[in-house]
């Protein structure tokens, strides 16, 4: 029995998975209404493909909203759509943002569209020469030219020779060019100088998160599983009654509710599916709410809460000195006085964790190399270790939190912290 | 190939219906004013029945003005240059009424056949350069006399030109080196020699020399010996053989991006029409209103500064004017009147930019587009129920598109935690701190979540929201060695943030 279930349980988890690391399948349904971004750049950019007018967009939104994804649905329908009169060109802020790069990219891209030879040769004035003349052949030629400038507040850097020059050939009839811009910055065009700003035509997309209900349509169609012939039958409709349950769990939205809180864009609840995919167990073949429990929490770690977690006892100690030291306003100590606090502890309280005093400097080791504690300054480096000052690297709360978690955190030091 | 012709400034002149020529390499859209003549003499005699006599008056007046304008695309470049001198103000006027008086007639105009719809963005676009340019006549007067006086007098002299981007400067300039070359051919004078420079696509500012030589001495190769500077100067300094008594007409477009630091290029550029046997007419054009005082002061002292012709921003009237001038021409009515006023009104407060009042109309056809295609959708079939126009509404939803910053709606869409360190970033920088590290902004944030009794996000998490903060450009995020000492500042102002969030009871209470 359990060996008929697992290749279809590793099939279907391959088959979500590929569907999650796709952003066409992922973007399809949520731009399939007429009022979404999909459908008004595919009405900006077409209209002036059939008009033969030249438009400049600028896509904007948080980073991981889908403005590549939305914009690689458009241009791939557009192509199909009128395959001879569009070629496409894509530039990058992070790669091309001097303009020498810019203009022998934009050269060499056009060469290859139109299959002629791209010499490397070329300087900017040549490559620029070049670039208006296609423009001017591909305008006689009803053929538009689609510039994607990705990362477009990086091309406002500088003296914006690029933009100015892209944006100023269309102003003129002879070309027939789209400028789609996609940044996110939300200011990218006040970043803009005042000609450049002129010849842009001011139409913005922006691109905000999904709603809920969106979401949850997302959800769905990420997860089902098809019914065809390729799996057992009764697996699929176990698998997606499987999910239905869990989706419509009020802890499921909890999780969700928890997840949106701290980022809410289409990329995090994707990595947050593949993650909970991930710990699919193979054995029964079906997710659980515990998969996604665990993804939402390895999504969310605290590392340093996890450092104090594992610590021991003694560095627990040494921790809570420290900050005992904090609260009497001293903001980097020695260990010196770190240890006399430790011992005042000991003697107050008659604590039977007292150790000598090489084991405490080998504690410290530990929780320098752990980044939960560090030395306040590089320079004086001829000193030797007991006598640098130091201080902690994690603030209270994130002590306190990490010693309720601890597994054997001696009640005293809770009560001591407090103090 | 001829610019093409936009609306003529006098369509009563040409009452010739029968001028058929079509000048090379136009667009299909004269094919389909042929096709439209048809359409509308068809709905005319479908319309006559039910429609009050003085309707069916009105299509007759205007066929020939219609027909003149069907004819404007097919017109050569002779009649262009004779109107151009023409008297614009009477023509105008008389236009204007014959469009109030159509506006009752509201049959013509579909905004579901998209031939028209085409015809009536084309006429907006802003590379269609009309054919005579409204609303500059005074200025393009005064700096066509400026070149007229120096090729009579056979005199060098320098202007510059100054205004705020989309006031027209480089258009007029066109007109006025076309105005020049037929004055010379009419005249007799020698013609005119011109070179156009962009001085963005100039590597080096020192480049504009060999362009300028470059046009110059077309036979002659630049020979490294000497700087183009200097062959320019010597050029200009001995007395001319006969053969090339040319005038030079230099235009030299954006000149602010000569400016270096020790202004050399420029003060070069201009002392070329100081020297004895200078041929050079220097016409610079920029943004900056005081470029010639500041960065000119030597010419001062050698008496010889350029005159300066300010292109003013538009007002709301030019603006208008210059609208109406690009619609007219079109045998039917897009655009209500008070929609036309309102896009003049708000732009002219705005910048007084001639292009953005051209996008913001082309946006509301746009939005009147789709509002016809939807409703197509709902009923397949029947006329078209009333006259759609594009309306107060269109036009302001463009206005809202076009002047809105995305910055509220950003910020009312951010989730939870990333609104509520917005909030404390705004209670932050309210007195005269501008500037804090993280580690702060972290505690204010606890704060807030602590009286509200939400969890707040760790540490690595919170950073990670000011980072992406920092991406979008709410917050200003500067680097430092230590993740927690990185100083934040707010990049957004505070009344957009308390417009953003006032719906919300909590953060209302929080930023009081």
């Amino acid at each position: 029995m359990g060996k008929e279930i697992i290749p279809a349980a590793e099939k279907s988890l391959n088959l979500i998975r590929g569907r999650l690391c796709d952003p066409s399948y992922v973007f399809r349904p949520l731009s399939a209404s007429s009022d979404s971004n999909y459908s008004k750049l595919k009405f900006i950019v077409s209209t002036s493909i059939t008009e033969g007018c030249n438009n400049s967009i600028l896509l904007l939104g948080p980073r991981g909203s889908g403005k590549a994804a939305v914009l690689d649905l458009v241009v791939g329908d557009l192509l199909e759509e009128f395959p001879d009169s569009v070629s496409l060109i894509r530039l990058n802020g992070l790669l091309h943002s001097d303009d020498n790069c810019a203009f022998k990219e934009i050269a060499r891209q056009l060469c290859m569209e139109h299959h002629l030879l791209f010499s490397k040769m070329a300087s900017l004035d040549e490559n620029s020469q070049f670039i208006v003349a296609m423009l001017r052949e591909c305008g006689l030629a009803h053929k538009t030219i689609i510039f994607v400038l990705d990362e477009f507040d990086m091309f406002a850097q500088g003296k914006q020779r690029l933009l100015y020059s892209l944006l100023d050939a269309m102003q003129s009839v002879t070309s027939q060019a789209v400028v789609i811009g996609l940044s996110s910055r939300l200011d990218a065009d006040q970043l803009l100088e005042k000609r450049v700003r002129s010849r842009f035509s001011h139409r913005k997309i922006l691109f905000l998160p999904p709603s809920r209900e969106e979401f949850d349509g997302l959800l769905e169609h990420l997860l089902s599983l098809p019914a065809d012939s390729s799996f057992p039958n009764g697996y699929v409709s176990r698998f997606n009654e499987k999910i239905k349950n869990i989706t419509s769990d009020t802890r499921f939205k909890d999780i969700l509710r928890t997840l949106f809180n701290a980022n809410s864009t289409v990329n995090s609840l994707l990595k947050f599916i593949f993650r909970a995919v991930s710990l699919m167990n193979l054995e029964s073949g079906l997710l659980s709410l515990e998969n996604f429990k665990a993804a939402l929490s390895s999504m969310q770690r605290q590392p340093k809460l996890e450092a104090v977690r594992d610590c021991s006892i003694l560095e627990l100690y040494l921790l809570v000195c420290m900050r005992r030291l904090e609260v009497k306003e001293q903001s980097s100590y020695k260990i010196i006085s770190v240890m006399k606090e430790y011992k005042t502890i000991h003697d107050s309280f008659q604590t039977s964790d007292y150790y000598a005093q090489n084991v405490c400097l080998r504690a410290f080791e530990h929780l320098r190399e752990r980044q939960v504690i560090c030395y306040t300054e590089n320079r004086g480096q001829s000193q030797t270790g007991e006598y640098r000052p130091m201080k902690l690297l994690i603030s209270a709360s994130e002590l306190h939190q990490g010693m309720r978690s601890h597994a054997c955190c001696p009640a005293i030091l809770l009560k001591l912290l407090d103090h | 190939m001829p610019a093409i012709a936009g609306p003529s400034s006098s369509p009563q002149k040409h009452v010739v219906g029968s001028r058929l020529e079509v000048t090379g390499g136009l667009r299909s859209a004269e094919v389909n004013t042929c096709r439209k003549r048809k359409l509308r003499s068809d709905s005319a005699a479908e319309v006559s029945s039910s429609t009050p006599v003085n309707s069916i008056s009105t299509p007759m007046k205007w066929k020939s003005p219609r027909r003149c304008a069907v004819s404007i695309p097919k017109t050569s470049d002779e009649e262009i240059k004779e109107d151009s001198n023409g008297n614009l103000a009477s023509p105008v006027i008389s236009v204007v009424k014959n469009l109030d008086v159509c506006l009752d007639v509201e049959s013509k105009w579909n905004p579901r056949d998209e031939e028209q719809m085409k015809a009536v963005k084309e006429a907006l676009h802003v590379s269609k350069a009309p054919s005579t340019v409204v609303c500059r006549e005074d200025e393009q007067r005064r700096v066509f006399e400026f070149v007229k006086g120096c090729m009579e007098q056979n005199k060098a002299g320098s202007l510059y030109i100054c205004g705020c981007p989309g006031t027209g400067k480089s258009l007029s300039m066109e007109k006025v080196r076309q105005q020049a070359e037929d004055w010379a051919k009419q005249t007799g004078v020698p013609c005119l020699e011109t070179v156009s420079v962009n001085c963005t696509s100039l590597t080096k500012s020192t480049d504009i020399f060999s362009k300028i030589l470059g046009k110059n001495e077309s036979g002659r190769e630049a020979n490294g010996s000497s700087p183009p500077l200097q062959q320019l100067q010597s050029l200009f300094s001995q007395k001319q053989q006969q053969s090339s008594s040319k005038m030079m007409l230099i235009i030299a477009d954006e000149m602010d991006y000569l400016i270096t630091r020790d202004r050399g290029v420029l003060h070069e550029l201009f002392m070329l029409t100081t020297l004895p046997f200078s041929r050079c007419i220097l016409i610079g054009v920029a943004n900056a209103i005081d470029l010639a005082d500041r960065f000119l002061p030597k010419l001062k002292s050698l008496n010889c500064k350029p005159l300066v012709v300010t292109f003013r921003a538009y007002s709301k009237e030019q603006i208008l004017r210059i609208l109406q001038e690009r619609l007219v021409a079109l045998p039917y009515v897009a655009f209500q009147s008070n929609a036309l006023e309102i896009c003049a009104r708000k732009v002219s407060a705005a910048s007084g930019d001639m292009r953005k009042a051209l996008c913001v109309c082309r946006n509301a056809l746009e939005i009147l587009e789709i509002e016809a295609r939807g409703s197509i959708d709902q009923e397949p079939q029947g006329p078209v129920p009333e006259c759609q126009m594009v309306k107060m509404d269109h036009m302001l939803a463009a206005l809202s598109k076009t002047f809105k910053s995305p910055v509220v709606d950003t910020i009312q869409s951010l989730p939870q935690h990333q609104q509520i360190i917005v909030c404390s970033a705004a209670k932050a920088f309210r007195g005269s701190k501008k500037d804090r590290t993280i580690a702060e902004l972290n505690k204010l944030y606890l704060e807030i979540c602590k009286s509200s009794t939400i969890t707040p996000a760790g540490i690595t998490e919170f950073t990670n929201m000011c980072t992406v903060l920092n991406d979008q450009g709410i917050l200003k995020l500067s680097q430092a060695r230590d993740d927690k000492l990185r100083r934040v500042s707010l990049r957004v102002d505070e009344a957009d943030i308390t417009f953003a969030l006032k719906e919300i009871r909590f953060f209302r209470n929080c930023l009081l």
